[in-house]
Order: C-alpha cells, then structure tokens, then sequence
C-alpha cells in the first residue's frame, strides 16, 4: 500500500468511524435495549443475569454517554492497530 | 449476542475454546504465506468498521441488535481472514467488558467461525446464480445481504442450541431469540448492503468475489476458486 492511500484512503475511515460511533452514543441515537441474546435469557426464559463478573478494563472510568464515546474512540483505535499488527506478522514481505 | 461469563457451563465454553482456537490457527497457517503486506492497514480499517458497527445498538421491538458484519468481512477477504479479523474485534470487546472472558471461544465460535464460514458459503452460492442476471457488482451486494441475513438468524439458531445446556432455558426463549433474530437480521442485511456498497464504489479491489480483486489469493478455500466472477461466468460451450 502507497502511503498516500494509507492518508487518503485508511485514516480518514478511522476518523469518520470515531466521529460517527461519538455523534450516535452522544445524540442519545443507540438503544438502550436488552439485545435479542438478554432479552430471550433474562426477560423470556427469567434466568438470573450473574453479578460481580468482569466488567471490563474501562469500568473504573464510570458510566455515562461521555465515557461511552470515549470507550468506543479507544475501542476503534485499539482495535485498528491490533489488526495491523496481528496481519502484519503473518505477511510475508517483498 | 455476546454471551457473558457465568451464563453457560464450563465444559461448553473449554470444548468452544478448543474449536476455535483450532479454526482460528488453521485460519492463520492457512493465510500466513499468502498474505501481502501492502493489504495490512485494509485489515485494521476493516477490523475497526466492524467494531464501530458493533457498539451501537439499533432497536428492535422490545430488545435491539447490531451488526455482526461477518458475512461481509468473509465476502471481502476471505472466510480465513474474516474469522481472524472478527475474532481480534471480539477480543477488544472483551476488554472492554462486552462478552466474557471465558465465554471468548463460544462467541469467538458463534460471531466468527460459524457466521464468517456459512455467511461466505452461502454468499458464494448466491452470487454465482445472481451473476448470471446482474452485473458483478450488484450481484455481490444482493448475495452478501441476504446471505448476512440468513447467517444472522442461523447463527440465533446455534447459540439458542447452546443454551440449552442453561437451567430454566427452553423451547419459549429458544423460539424468542431465533425469533427477534429474524427481526435483528434485516438491521444486519441493510447495514451490509450500505457498507459494502461504500467498498464497491471506493475500493472493489478488496472483494474477493469482484474482478481484479487484489485478495484472492488470501480468499480462496480449498484451493478452489468456485465463488470467483470467472466460475460464476456463463459457458458459452
């Protein structure tokens, strides 16, 4: 890949990615909701949701829509250079 | 559909562990000599599109879904590559808190192995019948969103099977999940076709079902290159 493709084309997605997930969790757009696997397991079949498991390494940073943008702006960078250095270890170079 | 510690028996989630771990390291020796390196920030963009698509949730009736975006990372690049992307982004969940850690190799299983292989198959399948009618492009964009569809729900299907093993769990909230997974799925199938028709126009180059793709040697399975456009190209013989 060019290093101009990697400016024009690579980062600006990540951008944009970070500008959209922090645009919807602030604006209040994302539900709330149980997703269909809590909703089916705790609310239809009544099973009690377990306490006191792992709750992430972002817990102590709190809860709140601000936190939430923020997780999800580590989230999208960390999960960005991870991939990068995962597939660039299996590539082989010319 | 990420499923928490403390919910399933560990017997499941170590026989999970051991599926996917092996599926993940045959999806790794299977891409390792292949793989380019000019294709490695295309993974890191691709690995953040479907977590950003991942973290919000849009409501469904009285639940809500997100993307799983397996089927079309597997379209994209492979279902190899795919599973290997998929399960990094289940990884940084886990951190984050979104799934268990123990739970890892059955939604590694479920999200990734499972939903990229099918979701791949049945793409596949589709677009070689669709490419006799329509242009590649659309044809690859009709087939990725019904087959992202029907993985998501069959996908339901197999975790609503695992949780049978869970006291209390039975035919009601089985029915429930695949149920308002049929529902979840149209979300999945919309948002596929948005964002691979943002690839299709930007960069055709990464998907593996389009001509002169820049992925097919990391897409192909088996060796054998049946979801190709020139497999799926009419014999004038």
């Amino acid at each position: 890949m060019e290093r101009d493709e990697l400016v024009r084309f690579v980062l600006p997605i990540v951008v944009v990615l970070i500008a959209v997930v922090t645009f919807l969790v602030l604006g209040g757009l994302a539900s709330q909701n149980p997703d269909g696997f809590e909703w089916a397991l705790f609310e239809v079949a009544n099973v009690t949701e377990p306490e006191g498991v792992f709750e992430g390494i972002w817990a102590p940073l709190g809860e709140g829509p601000l936190v939430d943008a923020l997780v999800g702006t580590i989230g999208i960078v960390l999960v960005f250079v991870l991939a990068m250095l995962v597939f660039y270890l299996m590539a082989r170079r010319e | 559909m990420h499923v928490g510690d403390g919910i399933v028996p560990l017997w499941l989630l170590l026989v999970m562990y051991v599926v996917s771990g092996a599926m993940l390291v045959l999806s790794a020796r299977r891409i390792r000599a292949r793989f380019d390196d000019r294709l490695v920030p295309y993974m890191g963009v691709l690995a953040a599109v479907i977590y950003a698509a991942q973290y919000v949730n849009f409501p469904v009736s009285v639940s809500s879904g997100h993307l799983i975006g397996a089927t079309m990372i597997a379209v994209m690049v492979g279902p190899y590559a795919g599973a290997l992307i998929m399960a990094l982004v289940l990884f940084v969940q886990v951190l984050g808190g979104d799934g268990g850690i123990l739970t890892y190799g059955l939604n590694t299983f479920n999200m990734a192995v499972f939903s990229c292989f099918v979701g791949w198959a049945l793409s596949a399948y589709l677009y070689r019948v669709l490419a006799q009618r329509l242009t590649e492009e659309r044809a690859v964009l009709v087939a990725t969103s019904v087959a992202s569809y029907v993985t998501t729900v069959a996908a339901a299907l197999v975790l609503g099977i695992e949780l049978f093993t869970v006291p209390g769990f039975g035919i009601v909230p089985f029915t429930a999940i695949v149920g308002i997974h049929a529902l979840i799925g149209i979300g999945e199938a919309v948002l596929t076709f948005v964002i691979l028709l943002y690839f299709v126009r930007a960069r055709p180059n990464l998907i593996s079902f389009l001509s002169g793709n820049e992925v097919s040697e990391i897409a192909q399975v088996g060796g054998a290159p049946w979801a190709t456009p020139e497999a799926a190209a009419p014999t004038t013989s």
